[in-house]
């Protein structure tokens, strides 16, 4: 057994089918290749096929989800059957800053893990309230609230077997001047940290640095690389930056930014990193070409160093 | 009826279900570099779908709610300059339907925020300057069903407090001057002829959407539909399948895309097998006058969707 196994954060947009009974029918209808990228079978396949045998999956898609398979049970099955484990779900615990949210912030959370547990998933990644515009720059108090929030879903959460981690996007209210601040503010024991590394280098923060500070805390990785490192408080506190209005990429397949991801697989191999780590592709053009890119940088590159 | 008005829906461009490329959907410069197309296809007018889903997780880049369009332009009118500046002259319509609303047990839920993006959606058309605020007045009854297993038990109680809706909606749009318009699609509660008691429930301003390939795929035909109702007529969607729903795919919880035989539902323009000709003579004929809008949903290729429809078009015209 390696020490890290890999999965996939689910950034496919709705799939609309579980299985497509007439695949050949499908594909003369138009000759494109729509067919390729319509049903859960076939996504699930490509995944395994490149040996990403966990799927992260995300809460916005369990409005479409649920309802084509019927339960969350019917589609860890379907998903075993075909090689892949649900590992996990993201969580985004919005306005937990607000004192007058904490009980609705921590019932939406609870709520989350509760989904995760009849996926069969442990980890749930999530993102400490919401964008900054808007919001930010939050009191020390507001972060306070934060870490209340994250340890009463952590401590429910340990409880029934599943791992919170802290994900902090580059744009949010919890930002680069109270980052480490949230995270000392929780409870160890409770609250994990999951580095998504373009993410955090955006940021501000230097990837390698802030593992080797926090490689006790850390249960998961969302892994991608950047091209653009420690971005200016007017970009990563602007309204709604994820998706640029040129189309410029935040993010983009290990080996094709700037990241030092050797370092950081030199020090997880330092550490003796054991477990998941989550391959993401947001902003991706095609994912299943990112996952084949992906798939061979690791096997010539990081895995290399440490597997 | 003057063709040169007809309008196109950006429903055209998939920009919820997986495909390649689906990411540029997203961002500003592709709606920007798209407008002068639909123009160059002849197209001076569009419908947009109202998706208060780009608002949630800031994905202010498609700009089909009122807070993409304030945060990338200002306001309505710094959109409808930007349009214009691209060829693009008036927005004839906005389109809403309540199927994201339905994801959990709390029917309150449904109505409550339905009701409540709707009538921002309804206020928006009015800044819009459009004819008409379309409304699809269900959530897919599969989709429905899965969270209310007694969705037929409470169909009375659903209808009712669809009809308080829309009689609000109703009054707001008399008020803003817009049209309000019931769309009835296959999957709805209310499809086919099921949508005209709900219509009698409501205020006479409330016209029928006509949507010729949903009406044929709920087993109505659509030209007889059109010369029965023609008084209660406030717009017409101009849509194409060739799909037969023989298994009940319409009580499915994605019924756009029929899970036991996979296809296209909805087909580019003219290459369907809804007599859309004939549909338009028969408008010409009795008169209409209201807004008719051409849907090319679910192609897979909104420029050659573009181009198709446009050859409909010339095709209507000769």
């Amino acid at each position: 057994m390696p020490n890290i196994r890999y999965a996939n954060m689910c950034h496919w947009k709705s799939i609309p089918y579980r299985q497509i009974p007439n695949f050949r029918d499908f594909y003369y209808e138009d000759n494109t290749n729509t067919a390729y990228y319509s049903d859960w079978d076939s996504i699930l396949k490509y995944q395994a096929a490149l040996g990403f045998t966990g799927i992260e999956i995300a809460p916005w898609d369990l409005a479409d989800i649920l309802p084509l398979f019927g339960s969350p049970e019917a589609f860890t099955a379907f998903a075993a059957e075909r090689g892949v484990e649900v590992i996990g779900m993201f969580h985004g615990a919005h306005a937990s800053h607000a004192a007058d949210h904490f009980d609705e912030a921590v019932r939406s959370g609870c709520e989350a893990v509760d989904t995760i547990v009849k996926f069969g998933g442990t980890y749930m990644n999530t993102c400490p309230t919401q964008n900054y515009f808007g919001t930010g720059p939050l009191s020390r108090e507001e972060v306070q609230n934060c870490a209340r929030v994250m340890n009463e879903i952590g401590r429910y959460a340990t409880d029934r077997g599943v791992k919170i981690g802290l994900h902090n996007e580059f744009f949010c209210a919890i930002n680069l001047p109270n980052h480490r601040e949230l995270i000392e503010s929780t409870d160890p024991a409770l609250v994990h940290y999951c580095i998504d590394t373009a993410q955090i280098s955006i940021l501000g923060e230097d990837l390698c640095t802030f593992y080797e500070d926090y490689h006790d805390r850390i249960s998961t990785f969302h892994l991608k690389d950047t091209a653009s490192a420690n971005q200016p408080d007017s970009v990563r506190y602007a309204q709604d930056p994820e998706i640029t209005d040129s189309g410029h990429r935040w993010f983009w397949e290990p080996g094709l930014g700037t990241l030092d991801l050797p370092g950081l697989y030199r020090l997880l191999k330092k550490h003796e990193f054991k477990g998941w780590m989550s391959v993401e592709y947001d902003g991706s053009p095609d994912l299943l070409a990112s996952m084949a890119l992906t798939r061979y940088h690791l096997d010539t590159v990081l895995r290399p160093i440490y597997d | 009826m003057p063709i040169q008005n007809f309008a196109i829906s950006l429903d055209l461009v998939n920009r919820h279900y997986q495909e390649p490329n689906r990411n540029r959907y997203e961002s500003r410069y592709f709606w920007e570099q798209l407008y002068p197309l639909i123009a160059t296809s002849g197209f001076s007018a569009i419908e947009i779908p109202y998706e208060p889903v780009w608002q949630f997780g800031g994905r202010s880049g498609v700009p089909f709610n009122r807070y993409c369009v304030n945060t990338k332009y200002g306001d309505a009118a710094g959109y409808r300059a930007a349009l214009a500046e691209r060829g693009i002259a008036r927005v004839t319509g906005i389109t809403f339907d309540p199927n994201l609303f339905m994801r959990n047990a709390n029917i309150d839920f449904f109505f409550g925020a339905s009701g409540h993006f709707a009538g921002e959606a309804l206020a928006h058309a009015a800044d819009m300057g459009a004819d008409y605020f379309a409304i699809s007045p269900s959530p897919y009854y599969g989709r429905a069903l899965h969270y209310h297993p007694d969705l037929e038990a409470q169909r009375e109680a659903f209808t009712a407090r669809t009809v308080s809706l829309l009689s609000g909606l109703a009054a707001k749009a008399q008020d803003l001057g817009v049209a309000l318009v019931l769309r009835n699609e296959y999957w709805g509660l209310f499809r086919g002829e099921a949508i005209l008691p709900l219509l009698a429930a409501l205020p006479e301003t409330v016209k029928l959407d006509v949507d010729t390939a949903s009406l044929q795929i709920a087993g109505v035909a659509p030209a007889d539909f059109i010369a029965a109702n023609i008084t209660r007529i406030g717009c017409v969607h101009l849509t194409d399948t060739a799909f037969v729903d023989n298994d009940e795919t319409w009580k499915t919880a994605n019924p756009e895309f029929p899970e036991r035989r996979a296809t296209q539902v909805f087909r580019d323009p003219g290459t369907g097998t809804v007599d859309l000709p004939g549909i338009a003579a028969q408008l010409a004929s009795v008169g209409y006058a209201g807004p008719v809008t051409l849907s090319a949903r679910q192609t897979r290729d909104p420029f050659r969707a573009l181009l198709r429809t446009r050859a409909l078009l010339n095709q209507l015209q000769n």
